[in-house]
């Protein structure tokens, strides 16, 4: 334990300084995947009992941290790390149905500042390793079977763009507003529809392609 | 560019490129399939079991003109209810929920309904006694690369001597078959496709209780029961279909949920015929005899479980769930053993039978406790005619074929038309029913 803690000091320590940048940020997340749609779509088809209907996975949060690392060009690469969290909620008669849907994504960017009359935009261009995890909540507790939760892993790769513009407040303080489309072209979560509409291979595939658009602030330490 | 004015032209780009974009794709993403659909003519469902059930509720929920046409003089198919022979009511049919991750524990938390998991013990019948092991584990039919041939038949490879036939036959007869007639590679390839959990589930009540009080009261009063279909005219726009009393009933689409040895014997005559390719499917896809015989001691001596009977391969305490505890011993008769009972001819016969078996296995003491018994014979059961559906050796794709719907005007459903591996089960036949329902939605908006 004591070998891990002071590895994790030593790449803190080591990522501080060769750190440019540093920023975390904060965003309103819009998500659509077409697969998880229909199994939610064929879930409360399937389910007429239920007055108010399961709402689509597709409004979320997002929050994430980089660093960006020290580089005289303009273009600099750096890693990035993101959580996102998506829920939809459907409150009936006995039956308060909850989706919780998780995202941690582990990116490699490529960060591009304009210059001239663009000075102080930026673009990034993210690659990501992406992670999910889906649980469904019944009545408040977790749903389970066999003495397990009723959850759904998934995993894939994502490109995304994100456009911000950096305003300076203090010396190496600033905040940037920013917009990020996402899109993963595969992503394999093959348990989701078993989760959502406690069936498989009826409504909808083991994978799906996920769009996505984020609008928020980051924070930056320079 | 300055920030004030940068600052403008992002705000813009947020929300003419994000916000309105994200707004309209949102407002086209529908809650629900199909939401918009509109049908105004009749469909006609043909059997009332789980899967007939809930295609009509659906139907109904839609808005659109249905009827529920029933052989028998009950609804409910493989599910049934005995009250009165002891003091909790029977499940005459479809008796435990193979696993909860499935429609109906969205039903179950709604109603309230009491289920028990059904963790009883088991004793086997080994080599004249009963024992609690087995000397070999018989966990040999999952797995990869198994081959295509019977369960008996791997058995014997496997080194499973004649002292396990009754073993292998009871885990075949889970599964609705005989061992010389299930398939190891597709039983396997169903459980893989399987997701509802292996647990078991009893009904404090019945599983009938269950789908009597949540569907088939939505639907009761479109049912017409005792109404054998003998024809399906789908050879003009407007489906004709008579029953054997030459009544007709006209309707635009048919949905098709009757058992699999209905659709094989050529009970229903289609015109035009079907296709080769779908009755040859009906063919390959397997359905074995079973019988349910409820024994009623005065005494509680048997165990709660007991395998590998050369009568009945397995025996259960039918109280194990209930709030009452009558001593009631199911006798669970699948495959070549429900043929042998069945072919004995009558009631008192197969009960004798099965009694001499348990009074072999409790010197005597079943024959000193019986009170009564009720037979449940499926097999001879002529809107019926068997147990479940199971996979055969070369089935192939059979189930697939077998559950197209033809011409946009026949669906099929069906415990046997699963295809998620969940046919043999009362939540198989009720995706089915959905499923067809979506199926025929979708032709129609096509």
């Amino acid at each position: 334990m004591k070998v891990i803690i002071v590895i994790i000091v030593l790449f803190f320590l080591h990522l501080n300084s060769i750190a440019q940048e540093v920023k975390i940020d904060a965003s309103y997340n819009y998500l659509f995947a077409n697969q998880w749609d229909k199994a939610i779509q064929t879930y409360n088809f399937s389910r007429p009992f239920n007055y108010e209907k399961q709402p689509l996975l597709m409004h979320g949060l997002t929050t994430s941290g980089t660093y960006i690392s020290k580089s005289s060009k303009r273009l600099k690469h750096g890693i990035n790390l993101s959580y996102s969290y998506f829920r939809s909620s459907s409150e009936n008669e006995n039956l308060d149905v909850k989706l919780h849907l998780n995202f941690l994504k582990l990116a490699y960017l490529l960060h591009y500042e304009y210059k001239e009359k663009l000075k102080n935009m930026y673009t990034d261009i993210i690659f990501s390793a992406t992670t999910s995890a889906l649980v469904r909540n019944v009545n408040g507790k977790p749903f389970t079977y066999d003495e397990e939760k009723s959850k759904a892993y998934g995993i894939g790769g994502d490109i995304s763009v994100k456009m911000g513009y950096f305003m300076k407040f203090k010396n190496k303080v600033g905040l940037s507003p920013f917009v990020l489309i996402a899109c993963t072209p595969y992503f394999y979560s093959p348990n989701t529809e078993a989760v959502i509409n406690q069936t498989k291979g009826l409504a909808s595939k083991s994978s799906t392609a996920i769009f996505s658009a984020q609008m928020g602030m980051a924070f930056h330490i320079k | 560019m300055d920030r004030r004015y940068f600052l403008k032209q992002s705000a813009l780009f947020s929300i003419g490129g994000l916000l309105i974009p994200s707004a309209i794709v949102g407002a086209c993403r529908k809650e629900i399939l199909l939401e918009d659909i509109n049908f105004d003519g009749k469909v006609i469902i043909i059997g009332a079991g789980a899967a007939g059930l809930y295609a009509a509720y659906l139907l109904k929920s839609k808005g659109i003109k249905f009827q529920l046409i029933e052989a028998s003089a009950n609804y409910g198919g493989r599910l049934g209810k005995l009250t009165g022979f002891a003091n909790f009511p029977i499940d005459l049919g479809a008796q435990w929920m193979h696993g909860k991750n499935n429609i109906f524990s969205d039903f179950i938390t709604k109603s309230d309904t009491k289920i028990s998991l059904d963790d009883s013990d088991l004793k086997y019948w080994f080599n004249n006694q009963l024992v609690n092991k087995l000397p070999k584990n018989t966990d040999i039919f999952e797995g990869d690369d198994l081959p295509d041939i019977s369960y008996e038949d791997y058995a014997l490879q496997k080194g499973f001597g004649n002292e396990y036939k009754y073993i292998i036959e009871n885990i075949a007869g889970d599964q609705g078959a005989d061992a010389s007639q299930l398939s190891v590679y597709g039983n396997n390839k169903d459980e893989e496709n399987w997701n509802s959990g292996d647990d078991d589930y009893k009904f404090q009540e019945t599983y009938f209780d269950l789908i009597d009080k949540q569907i088939a009261t939505q639907v009761k009063d479109e049912i017409v029961l005792n109404t054998i279909v003998s024809k399906i005219d789908y050879s003009q726009s407007s489906i004709e279909i008579t029953d054997s009393n030459n009544n007709v009933y006209s309707a635009d689409k048919v949905i098709i949920t009757v058992p699999i040895p209905i659709l094989k014997s050529g009970d229903i005559q289609f015109i035009p015929a079907l296709p080769t390719e779908k009755t040859s499917a009906f063919s390959k896809i397997g359905m074995g005899a079973g019988m349910k015989v409820f024994l009623k001691f005065s005494n509680k001596f048997f165990d709660q479980n007991i395998i590998g009977g050369t009568i009945c391969a397995a025996y259960a305490d039918d109280s194990i769930g209930k709030v009452q505890d009558d001593n009631i011993l199911l006798a669970f008769v699948m495959g070549e053993q429900a043929e042998y009972l069945s072919a004995l001819g009558s009631d008192a016969a197969i009960t004798n039978a099965l009694i001499q078996e348990l009074d072999t296995m409790y010197n005597g003491q079943a024959t000193a406790s019986f009170i009564a018994s009720h037979v449940e014979d499926w097999t001879t059961n002529p809107f019926v005619k068997g147990a479940y559906s199971y996979s055969t050796i070369g089935m192939g794709n059979a189930r697939f074929i077998a559950a197209k719907s033809i011409n946009k005007k026949l669906y099929f459903a069906g415990e046997a038309m699963n295809l998620n591996g969940h046919h043999q089960t009362v939540q198989g036949a009720v995706e089915t029913g959905y499923r067809e329902v979506i199926n025929l939605l979708e032709d129609l908006a096509k």
